[in-house]
């Protein structure tokens, strides 16, 4: 075990540990969020576009 | 005759006996019946009390460097940096970031309970540990064993085998470890809270999350890549769909591969020398001062989030901020269902859950950056 400690060290290690394991939390919660809503539009989009029915008349049948 | 059996009493290892090595039998076989009998962590602390055991028979130099067995599994699975990573490739094929996805709040919670760890850290130096060995007895706060493994050998190796065998003991002991705390900072009215059922998680949304996660995480901590690229790795595998066999090697066959050498070697660096010092015992205090402070501080986070939030959040989820998984969230769970029977709170408990894994990772390498 040590008796000299630098503490100004330890000061920056327990400063800058939490404010920067907030801020890596913080940034991911709101990519999470951005990333989910604009998923969830696109979705969305892709159902409402599948479930639309078809214009009449633009279907080409082609019967043998 | 005479002669040849005196040799031969005189060449076994019986004669090079320590009381150390006494001692040391006497750690393992505490562990070897905790591991058998009560099942705490069995595949933990079995490979890590026979590694205990067999380490501490004399003339057996199973960890002489350049020529031990065991040596070699230490130093190219552990000083390497081979082990760790690979244990969180199975874990990211096991884990579901599902409830997380779904409330991204609770990596909040996440980070919360890392400032247990902060605290532990600077309790140790004022215990006269210096500042290395301090990260890597506050490391024990975030219950992550292959974490505290990764950042010990890296910063004081000499304390690899006490912290190791502290963060398993204390994960295994978490139900009886945090509900007092649970209840201590906690009102009646607060563990009744209902939470809403989570949202449903698309496919994509979960394939999405291990690629931005790991993408953000390593760009603005780059000493987290190995350990938090392994974790996204295998989560990918996992959401994927695709890659069923590698899904299951990662989280089973390799997982248990590389887990009876983890535990192996871990033991088998707790050698009289290096054990037996007043120094182990601080370390088990601390690591369990580490544990309770980590679990308040994830408690607290959550009645402060509650401060600002509309839809309340049953502050007891905030425990499960310390990774531990899923057993700190089960206990959630029952401590929530006990106050309320209608309260199912093991889903969203899963969340802080997983979002503590990575914050202790991305907190273990900012240690790594700042005292590495």
């Amino acid at each position: 075990m040590h008796s000299m400690t630098d503490w100004s060290k330890v000061l920056e290690v327990f400063g800058s540990g939490i404010v920067g394991v907030y801020l890596v939390m913080i940034l991911l919660q709101l990519l999470t969020q951005l990333s989910t809503r604009i998923i969830d539009l696109v979705e969305k989009g892709n159902k409402t576009g599948a479930a639309a029915p078809k214009p009449p008349g633009n279907d080409v049948e082609v019967k043998a | 005759m005479f002669d040849i059996f005196k040799q031969l009493i005189m060449s076994s290892g019986a004669v090079s006996l320590t009381g150390g090595n006494l001692i040391m039998w006497l750690v393992a076989f505490v562990l070897l019946y905790l591991a058998v009998k009560k099942q705490y962590e069995p595949l933990l602390l079995l490979p890590i009390a026979f590694g205990i055991l067999v380490v501490n028979l004399p003339l057996t130099f199973l960890m002489e460097p350049e020529h031990g067995l065991i040596w070699f599994f230490y130093h190219y699975g552990i000083e390497n940096d081979i082990i760790p990573p690979l244990i969180f490739l199975g874990l990211g094929a096991m884990i579901d970031f599902g409830p997380l996805i779904a409330n991204p709040k609770t990596l909040l919670l996440g980070a919360g309970a890392q400032v247990g760890l902060y605290v532990t850290f600077f309790a140790a130096i004022l215990f006269g540990f210096d500042l290395r060995e301090a990260a890597s007895i506050a490391i024990i706060g975030g219950a992550d064993g292959p974490t505290t493994i990764y950042l010990t050998s890296k910063l004081a190796p000499q304390l690899l085998g006490a912290t190791a065998v502290s963060a398993y003991a204390y994960m295994a002991l978490v139900p009886i470890i945090q509900p007092p705390i649970m209840k201590l900072l906690t009102t009646d009215h607060e563990r009744k809270i209902v939470m809403s059922k989570l949202r449903p998680v698309s496919r994509l949304q979960k394939i999405c999350f291990p690629i931005i996660s790991a993408m953000t995480i390593m760009l603005l901590v780059p000493a987290s890549a190995p350990l938090i690229s392994m974790l996204m790795l295998g989560n990918l595998f996992k959401e994927s769909g695709v890659v069923e066999r590698l899904t299951k090697a990662s989280s089973n066959e390799l997982m248990n591969i590389v887990t009876i050498f983890l535990g192996l070697s871990v033991g088998a660096t707790m050698t009289a020398s290096t054990f037996l010092s007043p120094k182990v015992l601080f370390i088990f205090f601390l690591g369990l001062f580490a544990f309770i402070i980590s679990t308040a501080s994830g408690l607290l986070m959550a009645k402060f989030m509650n401060l600002f939030l509309k839809n309340k959040i049953n502050p007891l989820i905030g425990a499960a901020g310390v990774s531990a998984v899923p057993m700190a969230a089960r206990c959630v769970h029952k401590v929530g269902s006990e106050a309320n029977r209608r309260n199912y709170l093991l889903m969203h408990a899963m969340g802080p859950n997983v979002a503590g894994v990575i914050g202790t990772v991305v907190a273990a390498a900012i240690l790594l950056k700042n005292l590495g």
